[in-house]
């Protein structure tokens, strides 16, 4: 049963086109890594399953729901899907365990104990239950990531969008991320994985997906994805990178 | 000690006399620095000063010409704010120490301060005679000089001897400060000051002589100081029994305080018991029942499809009946129910939630009839000038009040700005370009003369009320633009983030941007509302007698037996001590809870 499916999806920014028809189904319990050269429409795409961007053509149905201007169907959506940003978005003012139990509290409707109970078990889970009383500025950039990964998980989520979720950390920060996001996706969630970090896609994905210039240029399993690659594009990119 | 020492004096040598250029620039500094020292002491003490029309005047300045048997009513006010006062500090005591030696060392440095002054106060003056020539008088005397010397002397040398002793002892911080304050009050029972007598023959006494403070003064004074104490241990002991719905009630009791002794305590209003059974009753029981009936089926899910609809229903009902001839209770809990069902899905979803929100409604619901009854109410004060405020009660109204009014609306006016609604952007941004664009004096001339023309016909507000809906859009203005500033200033991954985890915008605004933005304007809104506290001045302009007002007002006084003519200066100069006192205070405060807030830390 798929629980993400995308018809023919087409976005513009002006005048620039930044989806071109993108047609895609995304199983339950998959991890699919979606990569790409810069501005292809790879975060953009991702950013509309979740409705934090508009797509003007097509259709996104998430968990069965269909994802219209109504705000019922956003907010539905919206607690189904857990979103990691690049540049971890933590709220400031608020401590790591407030970060946590936030939205548990005021959006699912939690009692505090409840939610701050959820929090440590998350924190423990990625790694950092010492932490739980600091300010989001006081630590280091892998673990501020690990933070937001622990916030997304505190709404139950079904599914887990990543947006390059690693880009703007320190090399030594990143596997600690990484390691996080490996369990997450053997504990059996669905993800969607924007990255350049091809040793993740090849050791943990289900699906590479390639995009370029706003289109879907090509599907397919990471071994044969980073074997022999079916299209030119795709063994361009991959010979740039590798 | 020796390195201490040294590095004092290396200070000295890199800073001040690191060459020969800096050293002469020093040494001219220091020269002018202690000139407009002397200059300032002998203008101070010159016999052309005459203090005594402040100290004479000293009373008005305060109160005006509220009625002197019911004087014991300012006090109480100030009882009260101190007994809050007390109860908070205590309360929220840290624990914070200061030790002995930090003490004795500020007592050092403070005695050889006066001791220098002492020692460099001018002899003479130069003072003006009535012919326009100059002369020098005597303003102090070699043995009066002698006289402040010695115990200064004696004060220097003996904390100096404590600092070099390290006696391991500390005091807690806020006691300690508490203490302090106690200098002042004894101050008042040892110093005299000048006073204006009068001879058996009703003559006055010249030259003004030097009396105790009254009794009437000092008294309170005393009483009050130990009430602050008494309040303070009041607090420690309820840390000590850590109730933590304190923490909510105490705030909440300083944004009540001001609202209750200005409308009661201080108002003395004149209750007509028929509107109280006619209004206020009725009102609160309706109002309580509505509340009750919400909170207690907010849960349910019929309800909960029909809520936006009730509350578009209240909203409207506010607009409609905001011109209407009925009680301001009814027209402000209406408003309070839509506050209610804004805030009760999120809070009333537990039993335990259900609970708590109804003993807030149930207490704000009586603490609002309560308060608008004694502010709606005729005053019972009788006054010479029609208003029971004037000199620093006015002030004071005028600066808490205008803050209060001026700061939310200032906060819904930014956000309608940014708001992504074109009409309501338009309408905000609209009232602020038309609000900032004209001078404040013509506002409040506008207040004085015009609002009353703008109002339906039967609804009459006082004038202070007048000058408080026109500062509230005044200030406000500027308020919004500086909150509007620190909303640009939160990045857009912050308004993502919380979309992402499913918040509506209302608690988006709420509880992600808001507290962001306002953190990020403090040193701009602190400035905003010093620059109101001092614009309020300008209420004098419309008949008013704020401070200031009152300040040039003692001048001619033919009423009284005292002439004060050519005293301006004297008042003047007082008013911008207590003006300047009062801003350095609130500035000093909120530097330290921005860094309590670790602004530019985090």
């Amino acid at each position: 049963m798929s629980i993400i499916v995308t018809k023919d999806v087409k976005k513009w920014f002006g005048d620039f086109q930044a989806l071109d028809g993108i047609s895609m189904e995304i199983k339950e319990k998959e991890v699919i890594v979606i990569c790409g050269p810069s501005g292809s429409g790879k975060s953009t795409f991702i950013r509309c399953i979740n409705r934090l961007e508009q797509h003007q053509e097509g259709e996104i149905i998430v968990d069965g729901i269909e994802l219209t201007n109504d705000l019922k169907n956003i907010d539905a959506i919206r607690s189904e899907v857990g979103m990691v940003f690049q540049s971890f978005n933590l709220f400031p003012h608020l401590t790591v365990m407030q970060n946590i139990t936030l939205a548990p509290i005021w959006v699912r409707k939690k009692t505090r104990t409840e939610a701050e109970a959820k929090a440590m078990e998350l924190l423990e889970r990625v790694g950092i239950p010492e932490q739980a009383e600091k300010f989001p500025g006081q630590l280091s950039g892998g673990q501020q990531q690990r933070v937001a990964i622990a916030r997304a998980l505190a709404m139950e989520p079904k599914i887990m969008l990543f947006d390059e979720p690693t880009s703007a950390l320190d090399p030594e920060m990143i596997k600690e991320v990484l390691d996080v996001m490996k369990e997450l996706a053997q504990s059996g969630m669905t993800m969607i994985v924007v990255t350049h970090e091809m040793g993740f896609a090849k050791e943990v994905c289900d699906r590479v997906i390639f995009f370029d210039e706003g289109k879907l240029v090509e599907e397919n399993n990471p071994e044969d994805f980073f074997n022999n690659p079916k299209s030119d594009r795709t063994k361009l990119f991959l010979s740039q990178i590798l | 000690m020796n390195f201490i020492e040294n590095t004092k004096v290396r200070w000295l040598r890199d800073n001040l006399f690191s060459s020969i250029g800096s050293a002469t620039i020093t040494l001219i500094t220091v020269y002018m620095l202690i000139s407009m020292y002397r200059g300032t002491v002998g203008f101070i003490l010159s016999p052309m000063r005459k203090w005594t029309a402040v100290t004479y005047n000293m009373q008005l300045y305060m109160i005006f010409n509220y009625a002197e048997d019911e004087s014991w009513r300012a006090w109480a006010s100030v009882g009260v704010a101190l007994l809050l006062a007390g109860i908070t500090l205590g309360y929220w005591n840290t624990g914070e120490k200061t030790s002995f030696n930090s003490i004795s060392t500020g007592i050092f440095k403070l005695s050889t301060a006066l001791t220098l002054m002492v020692v460099l106060a001018p002899t003479e003056t130069e003072v003006m005679n009535n012919d326009g020539s100059r002369s020098m008088v005597e303003v102090i005397s070699s043995n009066q000089r002698m006289n402040l010397l010695i115990p200064m002397a004696v004060l220097t040398l003996l904390s100096f001897l404590l600092t070099r002793y390290d006696i391991q002892k500390s005091f807690n911080k806020t006691k300690m400060i508490i203490f302090y304050l106690g200098f002042l009050v004894a101050s008042g029972w040892l110093i005299k000051v000048p006073t204006v007598v009068f001879d058996d023959a009703g003559n006055r006494v010249k030259p003004d002589l030097f009396l105790p403070v009254a009794t009437t003064t000092t008294i309170p004074w005393t009483i009050l100081y130990a009430v602050l104490w008494a309040a303070f241990f009041i607090g420690l002991f309820l840390q000590k029994k850590e109730l933590k719905t304190l923490k909510r009630i105490i705030p909440i009791s300083w944004v009540i305080l001001p609202l209750y002794l200005f409308s009661w305590l201080y108002k003395k209003p004149i209750i007509e018991f028929n509107k109280v059974l006619m209004n206020d009753i009725p009102g609160v029981l309706i109002f309580w029942t509505i509340g009750f009936l919400i909170i207690r089926y907010i849960t349910n899910e019929k309800f909960m499809s029909y809520k936006n609809y009730l509350t578009g229903v209240f909203l409207l009902a506010t607009a409609l009946i905001l011109f209407l001839r009925i009680p301001f209770l009814f027209k402000v809990l209406t408003f309070s129910v839509v506050l209610l069902l804004l805030v009760a899905p999120a809070i009333a979803n537990t039993t335990e939630g259900k609970k708590s929100l109804l003993i807030i409604w149930v207490v704000a619901v009586a603490v609002l009839a309560f308060l608008l009854r004694g502010s709606g109410s005729p005053t019972g004060i009788m006054t010479p000038t029609g208003s029971f405020l004037g000199g620093f009660s006015l002030t004071w109204v005028l600066a808490i009040f205008g803050t209060y009014v001026s700061f939310p609306f200032g906060v819904i006016l930014a956000l309608g700005r940014t708001s992504n609604l074109p009409l309501v952007r338009i309408i905000c941004t609209g009232i602020i370009e038309i609000v900032r664009s004209v001078p404040y004096i013509t506002w409040l001339f506008f207040a004085s003369v015009m609002l009353t023309v703008f109002m339906p016909e039967g609804v009459e507000f006082n004038l202070i009320v007048r000058v408080l809906i026109v500062t509230a859009f005044f200030s406000g203005a500027y308020f919004a633009e500086n909150i509007r500033g620190g909303l640009q200033s939160i990045p857009k991954g912050q308004y993502e983030a919380a979309n992402a985890i499913g918040m509506n915008p209302f608690q988006r605004i709420s509880l992600i941007v808001l507290p962001q933005a306002l953190r990020a304007v403090i040193p701009t809104l602190v400035s905003s509302i010093i620059t109101a506290f001092k614009d309020s001045s300008l209420v004098a302009i419309i008949g008013l007698f704020d401070t200031l007002r009152i300040g040039s007002a003692v001048i001619p006084t033919q009423s009284s037996p005292v002439n004060f003519v050519g005293t301006q200066l004297d008042n003047l100069l007082f008013i911008a001590l207590f003006y300047w006192v009062f801003c350095f205070i609130f500035s000093r405060r909120t530097m330290k809870i921005e860094k309590k807030l670790g602004l530019g830390e985090r």
